[in-house]
């Protein structure tokens, strides 16, 4: 694991389908932070044009994804969404892990009544499909981005703390767990300073694979017209306003879908190539052949 | 016997928690919230007097643990609230709109697994050619699509571009009236079986394609992966290898030995996906004007329907957790080697 970053690069550059989900990834994380300023036609990508002449245009060179139902540039709005999505998912997926973290750790640790409790409830969250919970929380709570990030996070974070009780399990009864408590240290120390940064790694990892999974709940909570409120142009939010339109401009839903779509694989594709890379067992197969 | 009957009743106890967990949190998300919950029970044009009532109704000047006790009661007498939408009790509309859904996600599960299967376990025997790579990236992107997206484009095509297949509801009205068509379970398919009304059964199947495809597709997707990969650890075995060489046909093979290596993980893997699948059903549904529980939340929730959206959700999350019930104990019956 100590030359994780240049082992992994050569691994990845061994296998094109994995090195294009990389770079899928990292060119939709660039978009993401660099969106604002290179938008071509700004006012349309916050939507605040208001031009029913350029209305419905379809793809040309000058509006390479069309025009939606108030002449505004689809492809501008496309490249801010990802923007949206990519603040969306970074938040959901690390508050989740914040949460998760803390209870896997403490009721991994602390076991007895307490990480009983904590556990039981955990199982409550995870009983609800995964966006049904989210759906719940943002129909009472409103619309709007905080929200939308609160509302997933909270039917996220189960998995987490689920997966680090896990590792935290196969993790405390180790010789060094084991050295720390004889010495005395503090139930908190040992927590924090052992245990914490040994079981932390299958969690993080894990949860970095979800951003893809979480952009696509993200725009499935703003497609059911709960999530992000017009006119941020959010991927599902973009769909959702092109769904009234679909039969003669098939171009205001076809390309925000497209864009997330390749998004998404880029993530799954990366994911694949994490797992088969840290997973022994697959890569000696594949070394076999 | 790998199921024991303590397995059985510690599973049925914790799905007991689980359910009264469900009803806490919606219960939380309903009372405790809301600022004025009274006013997500009757509605945004509802006079004072309305409101009033709906606070007593609700119990909501008493203390919380009270208020807890009484929605608890409300929710097993049935009493889920009246839906602002269709003014029906809301476990009416529930009950009527349940079938369309189980005959579409049954439908497409089905497939899923079947379809799912057979291209996993030809990639597997063809690991590492070009036919293994087509369907492990297909399998990858059918995973990673959009549900309500790929909805969309497929009624684009089909049924606005070359009108080819119907692009929602669930039968023809016209056809119902012409041939006599009374639902009698409200499973379209069986109900049209059991009066040998072939015509209206035809329509139902047509109707079921595009949905049933936009269904199928991440289940489908899991499906082929969990295979593929199962298949090919499992061909890795050494008496896998010995039979090979001891020149067992390959169908043989893979029927005798991978196959069941392979179906209880998928199954696990399936059982997961459930979850996906009913969200997925939400917005497909709404999508085809499909009129099941999934087309009944989102209508609920493009017009602030409160009381159908939580009675929606609850039912189905308490549904979900009793398919993971029966899942696992499949997943148990079929692979000895899980404990409990």
């Amino acid at each position: 694991m100590g030359l994780f970053p240049c082992d992994f690069f050569k691994f990845l550059v061994k296998r094109p389908l994995y090195t294009t989900g990389f770079i899928i990834v990292v060119a939709f994380i660039i978009l993401g932070c660099i969106a604002p300023y290179i938008l071509t036609k700004p006012e349309d990508a916050w939507g605040v044009t208001y031009d029913l002449n350029k209305a419905f245009q379809p793809p040309s060179p000058e509006y390479p994804f069309g025009t939606d139902a108030y002449g505004r540039d689809m492809l501008n709005r496309v490249i801010l969404g990802s923007r949206y999505s990519l603040i969306i998912a970074v938040c959901v997926v690390g508050l989740s892990l914040i949460i998760g973290v803390i209870v896997g750790l403490v009721a991994g640790y602390l076991a007895g009544i307490i990480g009983t409790v904590l556990m039981r409830l955990t199982d409550m969250f995870l009983a609800y499909p995964p966006l049904l919970l989210a759906v719940a929380f943002a129909s009472v709570l409103g619309r709007g981005v905080l929200t939308a990030i609160i509302a997933l996070a909270i039917s996220w974070w189960p998995w987490y703390a689920r997966l680090m009780y896990i590792s935290v399990n196969s993790v405390k009864s180790a010789l060094y767990v084991e050295a720390a408590k004889v010495i005395g240290l503090s139930k908190f120390t040992i927590m924090t300073k052992y245990i914490l940064p040994n079981s932390l790694i299958p969690v993080v990892t894990q949860a970095m694979l979800d951003m893809g999974s979480a952009i696509l709940e993200a725009s499935a909570l703003s497609f059911l017209g709960v999530g992000v409120p017009p006119p941020i142009p959010e991927w599902g939010r973009l769909i959702s306003e092109g769904w009234v339109y679909v039969s003669k401009a098939y171009w205001i839903t076809f390309f925000p879908g497209l864009v997330l779509l390749v998004t998404v694989v880029g993530f799954n594709l990366l994911g694949d190539a994490v797992k088969e890379y840290m997973n022994p067992r697959l890569r000696s197969i594949v070394a076999k052949r | 016997m790998p199921i024991t009957r303590t397995y059985l009743a510690k599973r049925i106890l914790l799905l007991f928690l689980v359910a009264f967990g469900v009803l806490i949190i919606s219960f939380i998300i309903t009372r405790v919230i809301p600022a004025r919950p009274e006013l997500l029970w009757v509605g945004i044009h509802a006079r004072a007097e309305q409101i009033e009532r709906a606070r007593k109704e609700l119990h909501l000047d008493e203390p919380i643990y009270v208020q807890l006790y009484y929605y608890l009661a409300d929710f097993f007498r049935g009493n889920w609230g009246v839906s602002w939408r269709t003014r029906q009790p809301v476990i009416l509309d529930i009950i009527t709109s349940l079938p369309a859904t189980l005959e579409l996600t049954i439908t497409a599960f089905i497939l899923a697994f079947i379809i799912g299967v057979i291209l996993g376990l030809i990639a597997a025997i063809s690991y590492g050619k070009a036919i293994d790579k087509v369907i492990s990236v297909f399998s990858i992107i059918v995973a990673s699509i959009p549900v309500f997206w790929l909805g969309l484009v497929l009624q684009t095509i089909f049924s606005i571009w070359y009108p080819i297949l119907p692009g929602g509801m669930r039968v023809d009205p016209s056809l119902v009236i012409e041939t006599g068509f009374k639902p009698i379970t409200n499973f379209y398919i069986l109900d049209s079986l059991i009066q040998l009304n072939f015509p209206v059964l035809l329509d139902v199947l047509k109707r079921m394609i595009l949905p049933v495809i936009t269904l199928m597709m991440y289940p489908l997707g899991l499906t082929i992966r969990m295979t593929r990969s199962m298949a090919i650890e499992s061909l890795q075995e050494i008496y896998v290898k010995a039979l090979e060489v001891w020149g067992l046909p390959r169908s043989k093979m893979l029927y005798k030995y991978v196959l069941k290596n392979v179906i209880a993980p998928v199954i696990a893997s399936l059982g997961l996906s459930f979850g996906y699948t009913i969200t997925g059903a939400l917005m497909v549904e709404l999508i085809f004007v499909y009129p099941g529980i999934g087309y009944y939340v989102g209508m609920a929730l493009l017009s602030f329907d409160y009381p159908a959206i939580l009675g929606g959700i609850v039912f189905v999350a308490i549904i979900y957790s009793l398919v993971n019930l029966v899942v696992d104990i499949i997943h148990a019956w079929i692979d000895p080697r899980v404990k409990f």
